[in-house]
């Protein structure tokens, strides 16, 4: 009896001795990893932080406060209002769509409600935008518009390529792995190899290769890379400045954009489709669904997990792509091809103001932690996760 | 697209439903053809226009007379491709070694071992892929130039530590190898465990071999990361010494300005060793996407 008790405590004894050892080992294993993921990968957000009170330039000079992040907004107080204008966009829309429920005629009620919200945040957001643009610094807003532009166009056509060919991949085809070995290879290719590439392409050339394709169409040369202006202008609708959507020399990127990132896209879509189980699709078919009715109701859906994720990967993608936009902008673009990572680098690297330089990067930080947190909020609720 | 195309045949007779379709299957064949040149077309842009004279570059011929191969080599001399193309395979190669160690380790953890605190610290590690290089480049550089805090040897610029440490480790890699390692059945684990198998061993001479999808994976995406780098190098190499391809063929751009014709062989030089390990890895690594989890 009293042996047994023994055998039983050290085999307790034993246990824990195990599991403790189980703990050191996870901690060990995942060290190396964490050490290099602290030092350059958490430790600089917080020194980013601290830089971006000093008045920082090369070397470390007197703590000037808030003053790089007044420099950027102008004032607290627009900050401030345009953030006011973000909360009750936020609300309206929350408004819109949830309010009043309980009550008979609620969805009209709760429709007006959020429209009316809707409509005081969109001017408060613009009020505080147009007051920190008058006083903030422009540069930075403007690489901001840029940067949305930039994302605008890019994302949600790569989203849709990438669907759209990964779907047609998933039917019988012939020659499928080898279709899809070319859709990849340009998101493998480094970015400055093929970017320099681009800029030959869309050079401002009479002979350039877009301008030929142009010419078969009987459209005059346009100057792609050079062009500063809106595209909407060159089309005859009369509009200037940042105000008037991307700039040609925008779109240009974005056409890059799109063209390194589909095949990325199309094989992470074809794998999410193959996880789609076999069995819907036929019970669709003896219901007699059509295949457009299959895609729309059954593809879309099933999919959504990847599309948001898709999504999100590509947004914080665009607000951090660099190189290929360092490649191809050239001067005569002016600002119009700046995004706030370029300015950012530029302001770090060619004006050496480094305190400014991280007092803006902190803003886009926020930036993409604010967006990435407002599209699990939207689109979260939407994904289907079977 | 097919759809809108099958969509009427649906209803109707079989025999046309049958005409229906193969018209529906051509049209897919031609998007999926049309996509392909347009992915295509570029690289052979690149790889014709590297073979003309600069005469034929600047007419804009679609393929050149006689192919000028002598341009491949005047462009790797001009540009100081031997000494840089030798920094980046070093480079490279130094920074897969040490992401394949740190991360099969990490994610080896994150997905078979319970320990405190696991997901929290799981969790910070996906959260680093949010944060942009903007934000990390300025204190990065810093330390790198030993302003922080002391380094051995008083700066890192210009050094293959400030181009391989940073790198090596991310939290993609650690991510994408957990997935895969955490679907493996605990019964292996269990009947090694029985025959005196530790963590270690279990990793070494049991996942890992199973693990060969996944891994080529990480690879492949470490891989292209490293050769592809380029703000980060432009930063730390203000000399020759250890500054890799992609910052070369930058310079070589703002140099060989018009010489089209010399920039695309530079291009394609840089780009042969991905195509090379690409077309290699090509299937574990459809097949490493496929089996890990990345589908949302």
């Amino acid at each position: 009896m009293a042996e047994n008790s023994i055998t039983h405590q050290s085999h307790r004894k034993t246990l824990k001795l195990i599991k403790l050892q189980e703990q050191l080992t996870g901690y060990l294993f995942i060290l190396p990893a964490l050490i290099i993921i602290l030092i350059f990968g958490i430790f600089p957000i917080g020194y980013s932080i601290y830089m971006s009170l000093f008045n920082w330039q090369v070397t470390k000079g007197p703590f000037i406060g808030d003053k790089n992040y007044l420099l950027i907004f102008g004032s607290w107080w627009n900050l401030l209002v345009l953030v006011a204008g973000i909360g009750l966009l936020i609300l309206g829309s929350l408004v819109w769509g949830k309010a009043f429920q309980s009550m008979k005629s609620g969805q009209r009620l709760a429709h007006i409600a959020g429209a009316l919200v809707l409509i005081l945040g969109g001017v408060i957001f613009v009020t505080g935008w147009g007051m920190m643009y008058e006083s903030g610094n422009k540069d930075f807003l403007n690489s901001l518009i840029v940067t949305v532009y930039y994302a605008l166009g890019t994302v949600p056509a790569e989203i849709i390529i990438g669907l759209v060919l990964a779907y047609i991949l998933y039917q019988d085809i012939i020659g499928k792995e080898a279709f899809r070995m070319i859709y990849f290879l340009p998101y493998i290719t480094p970015s400055i190899s093929s970017a320099v590439v681009f800029q030959i392409i869309f050079s401002s050339r009479e002979t350039s290769l877009a301008n030929r394709i142009l010419a078969l169409f009987g459209a005059d040369p346009l100057k792609w890379r050079f062009e500063p202006r809106p595209v909407l202008k060159l089309l005859g609708i009369n509009v200037s400045g940042l105000a008037g959507g991307p700039s040609l020399a925008l779109l240009t990127i974005i056409i890059f954009g799109i063209w390194s990132f589909v095949g990325y896209n199309t094989v992470i879509f074809l794998s999410g489709l193959g996880n789609i189980p076999k069995e819907i699709y036929e019970a669709a078919e003896i219901d007699g669904g059509s295949k457009w009715d299959r895609f729309w109701h059954i593809t879309i859906p099933m999919i959504s997990p990847v599309t948001f994720y898709l999504t999100l990967i590509g947004f914080i993608g665009t607000f951090k792509a660099f190189n290929h936009i360092y490649v191809m902008r050239t001067p005569s673009a002016q600002n119009s091809v700046v995004t706030t990572s370029l300015l950012v680098f530029d302001r770090f690297y060619k004006a050496n103001q480094y305190g400014v330089a991280t007092a803006q990067a902190i803003v886009l930080f926020v930036i993409i932690l604010g967006l990435t947190l407002a599209q699990n909020k939207i689109m979260g609720e939407r994904v289907f996760y079977g | 697209m097919d759809n809108s195309a099958a969509l009427p045949t649906q209803r109707k007779e079989k025999n046309e439903n049958q005409a229906g379709r193969i018209v529906g299957k051509v049209f897919l064949y031609l998007i999926l053809l049309i996509g392909a040149v347009i992915f295509i077309f570029p690289f052979f842009w690149m790889i014709s226009n590297s073979l003309m004279t600069l005469g034929e570059t600047i007419t804009r011929q679609l393929v050149p007379k006689v192919p000028q191969w002598v341009n491949y080599k005047e462009a790797w001399d001009q540009a100081n491709f031997s000494k840089y193309f030798v920094n980046s395979v070093l480079v490279t190669l130094g920074t897969l070694t040490g992401l394949l160690f740190t991360s099969i380790l990490a994610g080896y953890a994150f997905g078979r071992i319970d320990f405190k605190g696991k997901n929290i610290l799981f969790g910070i590690f996906l959260a680093t892929m949010m944060i942009p290089e903007s934000v990390t480049l300025i204190p990065n550089y810093l330390l790198i130039r030993g302003n922080i805090i002391p380094l051995p040897g008083g700066t890192w610029i210009n050094t293959y530590w400030a181009l391989t440490i940073p790198f090596m480790a991310n939290a993609f890699s650690i991510f994408l190898l957990r997935q895969f390692f955490a679907q493996i059945p605990d019964e292996l684990w269990d009947a090694a465990r029985i025959d005196g198998c530790d963590h270690l061993r279990f990793l070494v001479q049991v996942v890992m071999p199973i693990s060969k999808a996944p891994i080529m994976t990480v690879l492949l995406f470490g891989f292209t990361a490293s050769w592809n780098a380029f703000q980060w190098p432009l930063l730390v190499t203000t000399r020759d010494t250890w500054r890799p391809l992609m910052v070369g063929l930058y310079g070589f751009v703002q140099e060989a300005g018009p010489y089209t014709h010399w920039l695309m062989a530079g291009a394609v030089i840089t780009i042969i060793p991905i195509l090379i390990v690409y077309f290699l890895t090509q299937k574990q690594f459809t097949q490493g996407i496929a089996t890990t989890g990345l589908k949302g």
